[in-house]
């Protein structure tokens, strides 16, 4: 405890950790600035789509022609795509709130249980965004907001997802 | 000093403990990258805008999503996990009480657009709810579907779709190696949807406009609010039955 009053500011200001509802209310916030100003509201895994098709793309697989993309690769530009720029943005912010409070550390996989844990849920989350036409933030957190039915129906099927998940947990990843 | 117990928590380690030394260096180190960082953010805002005319505004926005994120533990996996898995709600509740707050502002903003009796909806400059504010998209057993496998999914990767972001920034390498595989599910769905959307059982195009549904913006938001109260009180109820205040 002495050590962090040897540096109050640091303390008070960068490294004590804000409530649950500092959080949502500034979430809030940012979001609906996001929507005002641009026009479009915060979107995460549009994005992931678009990456993957690029690396597709990259690896001499044109997946432009298929369905799900219609052309859409080839109009990709990262700096154009809102959803790209704020992913972005929340691991370097997420990076720059650990750095300055002081926290930061790599945190290794323990065992192999993590690593299915990563590419089991990785898939998992892919495709069922996709299916839904967004994940948790834009099937949720920016249209039952917006008075959307399918943000509803978002949040009760998620649910009942992470019960199931919480109990596949348990069972086969802890 | 809840701070303290939930860092040692966090942070169970078998090596020895660290000397005030090297935590003093530790943290000049960490604050002359953040700050270094902080200064790299700014360059990249400027290059960011010439490439996009909104381009530094949005990636403000996104780092300090990100930051506030990080800073509050915000994790909506957890609030959607917790009550089963711990019986805990407190990030339920403030889940709640961020779409509440977001609800105003669309309100706001959508019936600036709509008119206060819905009577801009389906005129030539406002064709169709989908076209306001926010995302209101198509409806139906997809939307069960994917929640549900979306459900799952970010339970067992110990983060969602913002989580994950937020934890690569943290350091930790689950998710750097979740988000791999989150983009090549992602890849899978864009091809699974064409075929959800050629059955008319597994796909339903319409969005689905609450103001539009129930017949005006005053029973919309009765709905709204009273099911978002309702949920509160029942988090709030369920949070305090388990951790045995009741």
């Amino acid at each position: 405890m002495g050590e962090n009053k040897k540096y109050p500011f640091h303390e008070t200001f960068l490294k004590k950790e804000w409530s649950y509802s500092t959080g949502a209310v500034l979430l809030a916030i940012l979001a609906l600035a996001l929507v005002t100003v641009t026009g479009s509201a915060w979107g995460v895994t549009g994005a992931f789509v678009m990456w993957g098709g690029k690396f597709l793309q990259l690896v001499g697989i044109n997946a432009d022609t298929w369905k799900g993309f219609n052309g859409a690769l080839a109009k990709y530009n990262f700096w154009k795509d809102q959803p790209a720029i704020t992913d972005t943005g929340i691991v370097v912010g997420a990076l720059i709130s650990v750095l300055l409070a002081a926290q930061f550390k790599i945190k290794k996989i323990k065992s192999s249980k993590n690593v299915w844990a990563a590419i089991l849920g990785g898939l998992c989350m892919g495709i069922g965004a996709r299916l839904a036409l967004g994940c948790n933030i834009g099937s949720f957190f920016s249209a039952l907001p917006a008075f959307s039915l399918h943000g509803w129906l978002f949040w009760i099927s998620i649910f009942s997802g992470a019960a199931v998940g919480s109990q596949l947990l348990k069972k086969y990843f802890m | 000093m809840s701070d303290s117990t939930a860092s040692t928590i966090r942070r169970t380690s078998s090596k020895p403990k660290e000397t005030p030394e090297q935590r003093a260096r530790k943290r000049k180190k960490q604050l002359t990258a953040g700050t270094i960082l902080v200064v790299l953010v700014i360059l990249l805002g400027l290059f960011i805008q010439t490439q996009n005319p909104k381009g530094a505004f949005i990636w403000i926005i996104g780092i300090a999503l990100g930051y506030t994120l990080q800073r509050s533990r915000f994790c909506f996996t957890a609030a959607m996990r917790d009550p089963v898995l711990t019986g805990g709600t407190d990030l339920t509740k403030a889940v709640i009480m961020a779409i509440a707050l977001s609800s105003l502002g669309y309100m706001a903003l959508q019936m600036k657009l709509t008119g206060l009796s819905l009577e801009n909806l389906g005129s030539e400059t406002l064709l169709d709810a989908s076209k306001l504010p926010g995302n209101i998209r198509a409806a139906g057993v997809q939307t069960i579907i994917g929640g549900f496998i979306f459900g799952i999914g970010a339970v067992i990767a110990g983060g969602c779709a913002s989580g994950t972001l937020m934890r690569m920034g943290e350091g930790f390498m689950q998710q750097w190696i979740a988000i791999i595989f989150f983009v090549a599910g992602s890849v899978i769905g864009a091809v699974l949807l064409p075929i959800f959307q050629a059955s008319p059982i597994l796909y339903q195009k319409a969005p689905i406009y609450l103001p539009q549904l129930l017949g005006g913006w005053v029973p919309a938001i009765i709905v709204q609010f009273g099911l978002l109260f309702a949920i509160y009180v029942l988090a709030d109820w369920y949070g305090k039955k388990k951790s045995g205040e009741l």
